[in-house]
């Protein structure tokens, strides 16, 4: 049981008619292993979650949770999966103890658990208000806390972070690394790729139901047609001289691929004395939108 | 909350402090009691003295206006219990969790009929109460089976109109598009089926004897309610139409069946929508 992967979609596709929402999506989240789910609105992100829930069965491919079918009648396996639904708004004439007391009756968690919660994401002060005088970080927080109430093995987060300030989803996104590092694994859909890129292992870009790429950031650098870029500070006119690097010498930088840097950098040190260098990656989001130009503009993908 | 085990029950009761919070059950419990207290007092503004009416003719008058404001009120009570859920995320929420859709069915009902018992418990039970201690002409044991039968009989109009709201919600995309097409429903229920039933009564068609009335009351739980309460009042004074549908060969009990019916038909098409939306 231990051994079996938390989630894995083999070969998803998932049609509405005349209309396909997923085509051919395949990918495992191991254990302790935070995914981010990228892409476009309509990229079928929220379906995927959906099919993890087993709330939509594919028209074909198969989806295993912890190693069961996700379609599974038995739904049991439901209380080890953690949910928090985009922009999900919790009944307002309650306060926030009894929504979660509420939904820890539903999954049978022990009431001190809610308690402890409260204390973990900071509501304690609030937790006998109403949830109309919450503040949306209140309520997100609130919102995860209700995900992760019966230390689920799998936490699925759609958009858990919109619309609150840095502060706020900093914290979120530092209780979910602690589930993850206790063996949680962690699919987070989000939009917003500068937060998710220091937080995630790996990522699945999506367009029009389609896997785009997929991969570690280093994976999905290679992907894309971006290049890291080194600055060499002071030897940059040596550097433009040489007859070998002059190539790669693009506005006052080397430009090369990700897997060609440390061959880049052994030859500087084999020619020259180096004194400092500072390595520019391609960021997340840089990567994103450079792999979603061809989709976006009906073009086909790399 | 914790202490419960049950998610029907668990679903229930939260559903009940819902209706409690946002002030629902306060506010028609009030509503109830004061028609209720209005149609039994009337009489007394109009004579200037203490005027109680016969039982008869005071239920007669209590289930008429019944059958306009408990359709209603049950609409607005329940006709945002999945498109509401459902806008706010919350529907979702709950099908992740280790729940069935009938749990959540059964759950919002039993949630829903208990507020809708309390209202009216409360309010004609207050009234009966009231007539019990200061009417001397009526006799307890016929009094308290009055309204009983009468609270039963309202609590399943009620129950049938909470199940067209789940309907008309999990068909429905807006809130707004839910409670303006069951205003739609209560408006055919309430007042135009029964005009047109009315309406061929008195209308002397040849075709009309006590078996096409019988039919056409059961197609109506509205006609089936005004036909129980027609019926169960012993000397009710019932003339005309009115007389005919109460004049049923298929007994009191007959006509509770189909109430019954309506009710179970509803819940099946209820769960059938549900079992298959999408979400």
């Amino acid at each position: 049981m231990l051994s079996e992967v938390p989630i894995k979609l083999t070969d998803i596709v998932l049609k509405y008619d005349d209309f396909t929402a997923l085509d051919g999506v395949s990918f495992e989240v191991e254990a302790g292993q935070t995914m981010a789910l990228l892409g476009h609105n309509g990229a079928g992100k929220s379906s995927i979650i959906k099919v993890i829930l087993g709330l939509i069965a594919p028209s074909s491919g198969s989806v295993k949770i912890m190693g069961k079918s996700a379609q599974s009648s038995h739904l049991q396996h439901k209380v080890n999966l953690g949910y928090l639904p985009e922009d999900v708004s919790f009944y307002n004439k309650l306060t926030g103890r009894e929504v979660l007391n509420y939904f820890a009756a539903l999954k049978r968690v022990r009431p001190t658990r809610v308690a402890d919660l409260i204390d973990e994401f900071g509501l304690g002060y609030a937790q006998d208000r109403q949830l109309k005088t919450y503040s949306k970080g209140m309520k997100q927080r609130l919102g995860v806390a209700q995900a992760i109430l019966s230390e689920p093995g799998i936490l699925l987060l759609d958009e858990p972070t919109v619309g609150l300030d840095p502060q706020a989803s900093q914290f979120l996104y530092g209780k979910i690394n602690q589930l993850k590092n206790k063996g949680c694994a962690v699919v987070v859909s989000t939009h917003e790729l500068s937060l998710v890129e220091s937080h995630m292992d790996s990522a699945l870009i999506m367009s029009k139901g389609r896997r785009l790429a997929q991969g570690t950031s280093a994976e999905l650098s290679a992907e894309s047609s971006l290049k890291a870029k080194i600055d060499f500070g002071e030897l940059a006119s040596w550097v433009e001289r040489d007859h070998y690097l002059r190539r790669f010498f693009i506005d006052g930088r080397l430009q090369v691929e990700s897997d060609q840097k440390q061959h880049m950098i052994k030859y500087l040190v084999s020619q020259c004395q180096i004194f400092d260098f500072t390595i520019d990656e391609p960021k997340l989001e840089d990567i994103y939108h450079d792999l979603m130009v061809h989709p976006l503009l009906g073009l086909p993908a790399q | 909350m914790n202490r419960i085990t049950s998610p029907v029950l668990i679903i229930a009761s939260k559903e009940i402090c819902d209706s409690s919070r946002n002030r629902w059950l306060g506010f028609m419990g009030s509503i109830f009691l004061l028609l209720s207290l209005s149609v039994t007092f009337a009489g007394s503004a109009v004579t200037g003295s203490l005027y109680l009416p016969e039982l008869a003719s005071l239920m007669s008058s209590l289930s008429t206006i019944s059958v306009f404001i408990i359709p209603l009120a049950a609409i607005l009570l329940s006709y945002d219990s999945f498109v509401g859920e459902d806008e706010s995320g919350t529907l979702l929420l709950l099908l992740s969790y280790p729940l069935t859709r009938l749990q959540i069915l059964c759950g919002k009902l039993l949630g829903h009929m208990t507020v809708m018992l309390l209202a009216t418990s409360f309010a004609f039970g207050l009234t009966a109460i009231l007539l019990l201690l200061i009417g001397e002409q009526y006799q307890v044991a016929e009094l308290i089976g009055a309204f009983a039968q009468f609270l039963l009989s309202s609590n399943l109009l009620a129950l049938t109109f909470i199940l067209f709201s789940y309907i008309v919600s999990l068909k429905s995309t807006e809130k707004a598009k839910a409670v303006g097409c069951l205003l739609l429903v209560w408006f055919l229920f309430v007042l135009i089926y029964d005009l047109l039933l009315l309406t061929i009564l008195v209308s002397d068609l040849s075709f009309v004897n006590q078996y096409v009335v019988n039919i056409l009351i059961a197609l109506s739980p509205t006609d089936l309610y005004r036909a129980i309460n027609l019926m169960a009042i012993e000397g009710s004074d019932a003339r005309g139409s009115l007389a005919m549908i109460s004049q049923t060969d298929w007994g009191l009990s007959g006509m509770y069946a189909l109430m019954l019916l309506w009710v179970v038909l509803l819940s099946w098409i209820s769960h059938g929508i549900f079992k298959r939306k999408r979400l």
